[in-house]
C-alpha cells in the first residue's frame, strides 16, 4: 500500500496544478458519522444535492439505486452503509458526490460536504496498521493533518471495488 | 501533421464512400433500362473525377488510375454519344470498379495502404472503351490515346465556351516552411476548377511528383485560367487558402493559349521570373497532349441519348455528418431541459391560493409539447433507416442472379424501419450471405420452376419490421425449400449429431438449424458463391455479436424464410409504464397479451405458495413484482391491482402490478455495470420527468 502511494505521488508531480505546490494535494472532505473523510479532488466530478433515487431490487443494501445525471444513469451508494455504519435519514444537507474512478462513474451519498482542503504530502501519515496487507479497514489508506484536525484519506478505488473480490484478494494475499 | 492527415483521410473516405453509394444507387436504378441518360452519365463522370482528384491528393495511385480510366469511358460517352453501348456490360464495369474502390477504402480505413493492383481492371475497361469507340466512326476528334500508367497532368473544367471569357494569370507563393506545398497547390487548383472554364497550372506534376513541393516553394505555383468570373471572385476563392503572397493579373486569350511560355509579356507582374521554367511545359492548349484533355463544348444539334423509361427521381435525402459525441451531448442536454421544465412548471411557488394561472398553463402546455417533440427527434437521431442496407442487397441479387443465370426479383418491404447505426453495420454481411444462399440454394433453375408450376422468375422478399422490441429482418424465397430428411442425413454423415439419434428426436426447426453449424453444406457441388460450408455459421456468429438470433423456417417445395431477430439495445421501443409501490417499471408492449382487471378474479395457491389465476379456463402463473423485488407499499389485495398477461416464446405468465401509468416510447439504456445483473431486468430508461424506470425482461423474470 505504501509503495502504491509513492507511485501516485510521482505521477502527480508531473500533472501538478499551478495553484498547488508540488508536495501537496487537494482533497474534498465530507462528514460521515463523527469523522471527516477526504477524497482526492481529482476523482470528484461534481457535487449535487440529494435527488430522487430509483431503487434497484436485489442488490447490496449500500447500493441505493440509480439517479439520472443529465441523461446519464449513475448508480449511487450510501457511504455510511458501505462502511457498515448505522443508516441515516436523508435531508437537505445530504449530498451526492459524483466520483469517477477507472471509468466508473458513481455517486456517493454523504451526510454533508465540508470543504476542499490542501494537505501537504508530509502531513499525510500512513500508520503501520493501515499499510499492512491484512488491514481490515481497506477504504482508508492514511490520515491527513489539516491544522488541528485529522481527515481520513479514502481510497476511492477500494470504495467502488466489489467487496467480495476484495475479500477474495485479501484471502489470497493472506495465503501467500 | 499526422492528425491533419487523419482528418483528411477520414474526409476522403467519407466523401468518396458517399459518392460510391450514390453511384451504385443510380446504376441499380437504371440497370434494367436500355441505357443511362445524360444526367446519369454526367453524374458518373463527376463522381469518377472527384475520386480521381482526391485519390491523387492522398497519393492512392491505383485508385486514381482506375477512376481515371472509367472517367475516360464516361467522357467518351458524354461527348460522342455512341448509341451502341452494351448497357449491361457497362453496368458490370461500374460495379466492378465500385467494388474495387470499396475494398480499397475499407483497407485504408483499417489502416492499410491501398496496394491492390488495378491494372487488370484498367485493361478490361480499356478494352471496353476501344470496343465502343471502334464500332462507330467518330465525327469528333478522337480522344488522345493514353498511356496506361500516365497520371493526368492537367485538370480542366470546360462546360461551355463563350466569347466573353476573361483570362487571368495567378501566381501564388507559399511560405518556406509549408509542408507538402504541392498538396496545397493542388487543393487550390481544385477549388478553382468549379469556377473556371479552362485552366493550366505549373508545375504540372504536383500530384504525382513529391519533389514538385520544392518547386512550388521556390518558384511559386502558377495558374493560367479562363473564366467568366471577375477578378474579385477568383480572389475570394483563393483567399480561403493559406498562401503567403498571391498575384492575380488579367491576361489575354493569346497569352492564355501560349501557356507558360510567356516570360515578359505579363504587365505589372514583375516579380514573376519564368526564365527557368522547365522546357516541357511549353504546351499549347490546342495541341492535345497525352493526359491533357480539354473538353470541347458540346456540339450543337447532337441530341443526347435518353433512357426510354426515365422515372421521376425520388428526392435525394440530404445528410450532414455530425460527431456522435455532440449528439450524445445534445441528448444529455434535452434530458436536463425536461427536468428543469418540470421543476419550473411544478414549482411550489405557484401554489398560491386564488392565483389565476390559466395563461401560464396554456404557455406551459405549449412548452411541454415542444420539448417532448424535441426529445423525440434527438432520440431518433442515432437511428437510421435500413434503406441503404437494402439497396446494397439489391445489388447482390443483381450480381448473383446474373452469375447463376437465374431470373430473380427482389421485393423489399419495410426498408424505412429504423435501427441503431451500430447494428446496421453489423447486419450487412449476414444479410448478404443469406441473400446469396437464397439465390444459390433456394431458387431453383428455371426449368425446374416451370415444372413445379411456379413462375419462371424467382421471388426473394426482404422484409424488415419491428416486433416485440426487436427488429426482425427476414429473407424469404419461393424456391425449393429445405428437405428435413436430407438435412438430417447430411448432419449425421458430417458427424454434427450423434449417430444414435433418429430424425424423430428433433423438431423441424431444430433440423433447419443444422445448416448454421460450421462445416455443413448440402449443396453437392461447390459453386463460386456458396457451398463451401462457410457462411451460415459466420452469419450466426455475426448476429450473436449484436445479441441477435437466426430463425429458419421452410416448407419443402415452397420456399424458405430466414429471419434475423436483433434486439434494439439502443433503439427506441414502445413500452407500458407501470407502477408497483413507489417503483416504476416498463414492460415491452409487444410481450403484453392482455390486461386483466382483477375485480372479479381470484387466485389459487399451490402448496409451494405459487399463485395461479384462472383466465377463461386457463391457469397462468402469477408473479407479484412487489414480492419478487421486495417493494414496500405495494397493493396486496389481488382485487385492487391489475394483472398483465404476457407471452414470451409461447410461455404465458401473469404479472401483478398496482396500476398502469400508460404507454410510452422509451430509449433502452443499460444498467450501469457497477450494479450486478438482476434477474428479470434488462435495462433502464429515463422517463419524461427525469426519473428512471427499470425495464422488465420477461425471459428472465421467472
Amino acid at each position: 500500500m505504501a509503495e502504491q502511494n509513492v507511485d501516485i505521488q510521482v505521477d502527480e508531480e508531473e500533472l501538478v496544478d499551478d495553484s498547488v505546490s508540488t508536495d501537496a494535494k487537494q482533497y474534498m472532505t465530507f462528514r460521515s458519522c463523527s469523522e471527516y473523510y477526504a477524497i482526492e479532488l481529482k476523482y470528484v466530478n461534481e457535487i449535487m444535492g440529494i435527488q430522487p433515487i430509483t431503487k434497484v431490487p436485489e442488490v447490496e443494501d449500500y447500493v441505493r439505486g440509480l439517479i439520472n445525471l443529465r441523461g446519464k444513469i449513475v448508480p449511487v451508494i450510501d457511504v455510511r452503509l458501505r462502511f457498515k455504519q448505522e443508516p441515516f435519514e436523508y435531508n437537505d444537507r445530504t449530498c451526492i458526490i459524483i466520483v469517477s474512478v477507472k471509468n466508473t462513474v458513481l455517486g456517493l451519498i454523504v451526510e454533508s460536504i465540508a470543504d476542499v482542503v490542501t494537505i501537504k504530502d508530509k502531513d499525510v501519515e500512513i500508520p503501520v496498521t493501515l499499510a499492512s496487507a491484512n488491514n481490515k479497514n481497506k477504504y482508508v489508506y492514511g490520515f491527513g493533518k489539516v491544522g488541528d484536525e485529522v481527515k481520513l484519506l479514502l481510497n476511492p478505488e477500494k470504495l467502488i471495488g466489489d467487496e467480495e473480490i476484495a475479500e477474495l484478494e485479501a484471502a489470497v494475499e493472506d495465503a501467500q | 501533421m499526422s492528425e491533419e492527415m487523419d482528418s483528411m483521410l477520414d474526409m476522403y473516405l467519407y466523401e468518396n464512400g458517399q459518392l460510391l453509394e450514390k453511384l451504385e444507387m443510380t446504376t441499380l436504378e437504371k440497370k434494367d433500362a436500355d441505357c443511362f441518360d445524360e444526367a446519369d452519365i454526367n453524374e458518373f463522370f463527376r463522381v469518377m473525377h472527384t475520386i480521381k482528384g482526391s485519390s491523387g491528393i492522398m497519393m492512392f495511385d491505383n485508385i486514381m488510375k482506375l477512376a481515371h480510366k472509367l472517367e475516360d469511358v464516361f467522357f467518351y460517352i458524354r461527348e460522342s454519344h455512341p448509341d451502341n453501348v452494351p448497357h449491361l456490360e457497362l453496368v458490370d464495369k461500374i460495379f466492378s470498379v465500385a467494388d474495387f474502390f470499396r475494398e480499397e477504402f475499407e483497407n485504408i480505413s483499417e489502416g492499410g495502404e491501398p496496394t491492390k493492383d488495378s491494372t487488370e481492371l484498367i485493361e478490361d475497361i480499356d478494352k471496353f472503351l476501344s470496343k465502343i469507340k471502334n464500332e462507330i466512326v467518330s465525327e469528333h476528334k478522337p480522344l488522345p490515346k493514353e498511356e496506361k500508367d500516365e497520371a493526368p497532368t492537367h485538370f480542366y473544367i470546360a462546360p461551355a465556351v463563350t466569347d466573353d471569357a476573361k483570362y487571368f494569370h495567378v501566381h501564388v507563393y507559399y511560405s518556406n516552411d509549408t509542408q507538402m506545398a504541392n498538396m496545397h497547390a493542388f487543393a487550390l487548383a481544385n477549388a478553382l476548377k468549379d469556377s473556371v472554364e479552362q485552366m493550366y497550372y505549373s508545375p504540372e506534376d504536383i500530384i504525382t511528383n513529391e519533389d514538385s513541393a520544392d518547386v512550388v516553394l521556390e518558384q511559386g505555383f502558377k495558374i493560367l485560367l479562363k473564366t467568366h468570373q471577375s477578378k474579385e471572385d477568383i480572389e475570394k476563392i483563393l483567399s480561403t487558402h493559406v498562401v503567403q503572397t498571391m498575384e492575380i493579373t488579367e491576361s489575354s486569350k493569346a497569352e492564355f493559349e501560349m501557356g507558360f511560355d510567356i516570360p515578359s509579356i505579363i504587365v505589372g507582374a514583375d516579380t514573376i521570373d519564368l526564365g527557368d521554367e522547365p522546357k516541357e511545359e511549353k504546351k499549347k492548349s490546342e495541341e492535345v497532349t497525352p493526359g491533357d484533355y480539354v473538353i470541347d463544348a458540346k456540339p450543337a444539334g447532337k441530341k443526347a441519348t435518353l433512357a426510354k423509361d426515365k422515372k421521376p427521381k425520388a428526392p435525394p435525402q440530404s445528410y450532414i455528418s455530425v460527431n456522435v459525441g455532440k449528439i450524445d451531448q445534445l441528448m444529455d442536454l434535452i434530458g436536463e431541459i425536461v427536468i428543469s421544465e418540470s421543476v419550473v412548471l411544478q414549482n411550489p411557488d405557484l401554489n398560491v391560493p386564488n392565483l389565476n394561472l390559466s395563461n401560464f398553463n396554456k404557455s406551459a402546455a405549449q412548452l411541454t409539447k415542444f420539448t417532448a417533440e424535441m426529445q423525440d427527434v434527438i432520440m431518433s437521431m442515432r437511428m437510421m433507416p435500413l434503406t441503404n442496407t437494402f439497396q446494397k442487397m439489391n445489388r447482390i441479387v443483381f450480381d448473383t442472379s446474373r452469375k447463376l443465370g437465374k431470373d430473380i426479383e427482389l421485393k423489399m418491404i419495410g426498408e424505412d424501419t429504423e435501427v441503431d447505426k451500430n447494428i446496421i453495420e453489423k447486419i450487412s454481411d449476414p444479410l448478404m450471405h443469406m441473400i446469396r444462399n437464397s439465390i444459390d440454394h433456394g431458387i431453383e433453375e428455371k426449368a425446374q420452376r416451370v415444372a413445379a408450376g411456379k413462375p419462371e422468375k424467382g421471388l426473394i422478399t426482404l422484409e424488415a419490421k419491428n416486433e416485440g422490441g426487436k427488429v426482425v429482418i427476414s429473407v424469404s424465397d419461393d424456391g425449393g425449400g429445405m428437405n428435413p430428411e436430407k438435412l438430417f442425413a447430411k448432419a449425421k454423415k458430417n458427424g454434427i449429431i450423434p449417430a444414435d439419434k433418429t430424425i424423430n428426436d428433433f423438431t423441424k426447426k431444430e433440423i433447419y438449424q443444422f445448416i448454421t453449424y460450421p462445416g455443413f453444406s448440402t449443396n453437392e457441388q461447390v459453386t463460386e458463391l456458396s457451398g463451401r460450408g462457410v457462411g451460415m455459421d459466420v452469419v450466426v456468429k455475426n448476429l450473436q455479436s449484436v445479441g441477435g438470433v437466426l430463425e429458419i423456417d421452410s416448407e419443402f417445395g415452397k420456399g424458405s424464410t430466414m429471419a434475423l431477430k436483433i434486439p434494439l439495445t439502443l433503439a427506441i421501443i414502445s413500452g407500458i409504464l407501470l407502477q408497483v409501490g413507489n417503483a416504476k417499471f416498463v414492460i415491452e408492449t409487444s410481450v403484453v397479451k392482455e390486461f386483466i382487471n382483477m375485480r372479479q378474479f381470484n387466485t389459487l395457491t399451490d402448496p409451494d405458495g405459487q399463485e395461479y389465476v384462472n383466465v377463461r379456463g386457463q391457469h397462468y402463473m402469477v408473479v407479484r413484482l412487489s414480492e419478487k423485488y421486495h417493494i414496500d407499499g405495494a397493493k396486496d389485495k389481488i382485487q385492487e391491482g391489475i394483472m398483465i398477461l404476457t407471452e414470451y416464446e409461447s410461455q404465458r405468465i401473469c404479472i401483478f402490478v398496482d396500476k398502469l401509468l400508460g404507454g410510452q416510447e422509451i430509449v433502452v439504456k443499460p444498467i450501469p455495470k457497477y450494479i450486478k445483473k438482476v434477474d428479470g431486468l434488462s435495462g433502464c430508461t429515463q422517463l419524461g420527468d427525469g426519473s428512471i424506470a427499470l425495464i422488465l425482461d420477461i425471459a428472465t423474470l421467472v
